[in-house]
């Protein structure tokens, strides 16, 4: 290892190696053996070609905040931190509008960048820490606050670079015409091709390193007006999300349970009071004029007028001016990334988080919320809708003391799974307890060609065994 | 809930690490600025340097996962404890993590002793009181030069480091005060143990602390000033965590020197006609909440421009001398200074200008060893070259 990364960029100290063996969720601890820290793809071939002669776990690691237990070494091995030396921003693309970069940019670095260099340009952030990883964010499926307009993290993927198990530098997307590096303005789309990208993304590292990505990014418009949405029904959360994913008017919907949103506002206990709404949810508005936003602010009261007429008691406001109400850090729930103030109360934090079919979110939070109040723990859903109404999310998410509430957690966070899988979500970021109810429920043929496409991607089950319980 | 030895000091410190930090790695960036703030997990970035880190290795020796050795040292004390993580981290916890951290050192100290040379802070301290090892300044020879009484409304408590390597600061800052008229005298002085309570190291601090209490009450002071922002957090906050009773107040120079502006009783008369930047030094700035106060006073010198390094305030990036640092890693601590020193570049400032002699001696330290060719001096300094017309 030494030879390959030189002296001070690899460990097997128990104490460097003991912050990579948890993280925030509830997933067993496990040692690597080694923690290494990259600088380029050489040697990176080197260690992928001597973990294969050896069969030593590689696990890609680059802040190790995916709340799903993903860069925990399971079988040990050796942790690849990208985080650290990787970490650069390659290209910003002003003309095809996409970033290129390394495995170990945050969403904090991008922005920053972007907000001195590219005013005009924006990328899309998750409610996540600004440091935070991009491309491990864009890998896995991640959420956006641009959600109900593209989708997901990995809709906005152009292409890849990566190193397959034989040590091979593959590039994937428009990028891949020529035998040398792709020129920095070749990462512009992710088709016609056969979609190779398919091969990596969402396999949580099981079949290549990822070292390259472009990820696009969208004009940013000059005109904000984000609204604030209070749902006294109980339901009717689900459909304001339907139908205002159709309207296309809004950049994203982030709707909590009103017991997370008063904690996001710096109200400590999560408790709901009688005439208190059961949901809220911030939705970001962007124009390019002040018409386009009128006309925008319009369709989207009509699509609560109209909701309201048929029985729902849906109200609106203006985010900015409820937002003075109270003190910075509260107001970041709009302003992304950051660090969400009731999730890092404790130790611990873990969700089911999960792609949903859209008609079935009343059920969805009925179930749920008989669920909550049987384990006498306050309602914690996370919804939105995505792509033009496309689908769904729903991600019941939990903070928690790890020493002595996590088993009380987990019973909750196991039958919550069970419920919304028999409702047809499909968890993503899934830790590999959860993945071990998924598969009881997948076709045979999908399982048999996963398996197959594994074993011809990572032969010797190198990369990050024990997920997808491969 | 694990058992934590009830004989530390820091024995809360160490159980609140049990239940904080999703290891969110916030505590890296600084605060919605998204700068590189930890002078520690920058240089070192495996994670056991960082924040997030520290309080999980506490966590691991606390309930075994870790078993104590050598290789512990550099992840527990390559700290400079500038506090950047408290300004980054938004937990609830985040004001304590250097609580944390100096109760790890703690407990460290206990179990496998300080990072290398950080012994001698103590062995020289029991020899000589303070922690260079240099004979010990009763000062009673500084109060016949300045014709200082031995009772009086305020005691200048000179500290360690400006009574033994930055004399100019402190015979500054005596200067200042019989200019502005301040009734004032110098004790004889233990260390404020400021440098042992960073590095875990504290067996000797309430004798210190009791000593200095002590002396000080015996000149009949109501008042305390001191120009090191060390001693400042020590005498002001540390003392009463380890105990200390007294009733007198306790300022920071630059406290008094805004005092004494705003209430118009001094004003500056002549020109000081240099560009300088503010290097914030942690103990006053992020430890201690004074931000604005320094930078106020460098506007109201005639011809003096200010002019803001990048990261500044509690965004600063340390000088590298706090935490051990200086003693136990020197060379890495010039290192850190170097950074501080290239962002000070460009600003087109002459002077880089702190208000800790700390800060000051490292500051100079790499300014001589990477050739920058600054100016480093204390606001003291400066105000020292300034006339000052003094308002009856």
């Amino acid at each position: 290892m030494i030879e390959i990364f030189g002296a001070s960029n690899v460990t097997n100290k128990q104490v460097d190696l003991y912050p990579y063996s948890y993280d925030m969720t509830e997933n067993e601890s496990h040692m690597p053996d080694f923690v290494v820290i990259p600088e380029n793809n050489d040697q990176l071939v080197q260690l992928i070609k001597f973990c294969n002669q050896f069969i030593i776990p590689i696990i890609p690691y680059t802040t190790g905040n995916n709340v799903g237990g993903l860069t925990i070494p399971d079988y040990g091995g050796i942790i690849v931190d990208f985080g650290k030396k990787m970490n650069k921003i390659l290209h910003i693309d002003d003309n095809m509008m996409y970033a290129l970069v390394e495995p170990g940019v945050t969403f904090g670095q991008l922005k920053k960048h972007l907000e001195e260099n590219y005013p005009h340009l924006r990328y899309s952030y998750p409610n996540a820490p600004p440091y935070a990883g991009i491309m491990g964010n864009a890998l896995l499926s991640g959420m956006t606050n641009l959600g109900a307009k593209i989708g997901s993290m990995a809709d906005g993927l152009n292409g890849l670079e990566v190193i397959t198990a034989d040590g091979d530098i593959v590039r994937i997307g428009s990028c891949f015409y020529g035998e040398s590096e792709a020129e920095l303005d070749s990462w512009w789309c992710r088709y016609p091709m056969p979609d190779l990208l398919g091969l990596f993304v969402n396999w949580q590292g099981t079949t290549g390193l990822v070292t390259k990505c472009s990820v696009q990014l969208w004009p940013k418009e000059p005109i904000e007006k984000p609204q604030l949405v209070l749902f006294f029904g109980l339901t009717d959360v689900g459909p304001f999300l339907r139908e205002v994913g159709r309207a296309e008017v809004v950049n994203d919907v982030a709707a909590f349970s009103v017991e997370v949103a008063k904690m996001e506002v710096g109200i400590p206990e999560p408790t709901r009071y009688p005439g208190e709404p059961p949901y809220t949810a911030v939705v970001p508005i962007s124009a390019k004029t002040e018409k386009q936003m009128e006309a925008k602010l319009e369709i989207f009261k009509n699509v609560i007028d109209d909701l309201n007429k048929k029985g729902t008691n849906i109200q609106s406001i203006d985010y900015y001016e409820f937002s003075k109400l109270f003190n910075l850090k509260a107001r970041n729930i709009y302003d992304l990334p950051s660090q969400i103030l009731s999730l890092h109360e404790y130790s611990g934090l873990t969700w089911f988080g999960a792609y949903a079919p859209s008609h079935k979110f009343e059920e969805l939070i009925e179930r749920t919320d008989e669920l909550y109040h049987k384990h006498g723990i306050p309602p914690f859903n996370y919804l939105k809708i995505m792509k033009g109404g496309h689908y769904g999310i729903f991600r019941p998410i939990f903070r928690f003391k790890k020493f002595t509430d996590q088993e009380k957690i987990v019973k909750l966070v196991d039958e919550i799974a069970d419920v919304c899988i028999e409702l047809g979500c499909i968890p993503y970021k899934t830790p590999s307890w959860i993945t071990t109810k998924l598969r009881k429920k997948i076709n045979p043929g999908w399982l048999r060609l996963f398996e197959k496409i594994k074993s011809c991607m990572d032969p010797n089950n190198i990369f990050n065994p024990g997920r997808w319980n491969t | 809930m694990v058992q934590v030895d009830d004989d530390l000091f820091g024995k809360a410190f160490l159980e609140m690490a049990f239940d904080r930090c999703i290891k969110c790695s916030t505590c890296k960036y600084s605060y919605k600025e998204f700068e590189p703030s930890c002078p520690s997990g920058e240089k070192f970035l495996f994670e056991s340097y960082w924040a997030s880190g520290r309080i999980r290795t506490i966590r691991g020796l606390i309930n075994g996962d870790l078993e104590w050795s050598e290789d512990l040292k550099d992840p527990i004390f390559a700290c400079t404890t500038c506090g950047a993580c408290i300004d980054s981290c938004n937990a609830p916890h985040a004001d304590y993590i250097v609580d944390m951290i100096e109760a790890l050192r703690e407990l460290a100290v206990k179990h496998i002793g300080s990072a290398e040379n950080q012994e001698f802070l103590i062995s020289r301290c029991e020899e000589s009181c303070n922690p260079y090892g240099e004979p010990n300044s009763d000062n009673i020879e500084l109060k016949k030069k300045f014709n200082l009484p031995d009772k009086a409304e305020w005691v200048y408590y000179i500290g360690c480091t400006s009574n033994y390597r930055q004399q100019n600061l402190r015979d500054s800052t005596i200067r200042f005060l019989k200019k502005a008229g301040i009734n004032f005298t110098l004790i004889d002085e233990h260390c404020c143990t400021s440098p042992m309570i960073r590095t875990g190291q504290i067996g000797i601090v309430n004798d210190y602390m009791n000593y200095n209490i002590a002396q000080i009450k015996n000149t009949g002071a109501s008042k305390v000033i001191t120009s090191c922002a060390g001693c400042y957090k020590t005498i002001k906050r540390d003392f009463k965590r380890f105990g200390g009773e007294y009733d007198f107040e306790v300022y920071h120079t630059v406290e008094l020197v805004k005092q004494l502006l705003d209430e118009g009783k001094i004003t500056f008369k002549s020109e000081y006609n240099k560009t300088i930047t503010y290097h914030d030094p942690c103990h006053l700035g992020r430890h201690m909440g004074i931000y604005e106060i320094p930078r106020e006073i460098y506007k109201q010198i005639p011809g003096l421009k200010l002019v803001e390094m990048k990261r500044n305030r509690n965004f600063a990036w340390c000088c590298g001398a706090g935490g051990g640092v200086k003693i136990g890693y020197p060379d890495w601590a010039v290192e850190v200074s170097s950074e501080r020193l290239k962002e000070a570049k460009e600003t087109g400032a002459t002077v880089v200008s702190s208000t800790c002699p700390f800060c000051r001696t490292n500051l100079s330290d790499a300014n001589k060893n990477y050739n920058f060719e600054f100016e480093v001096l204390d606001l003291m300094e400066i105000i020292d070259q300034v006339d000052i017309e003094l308002i009856s």
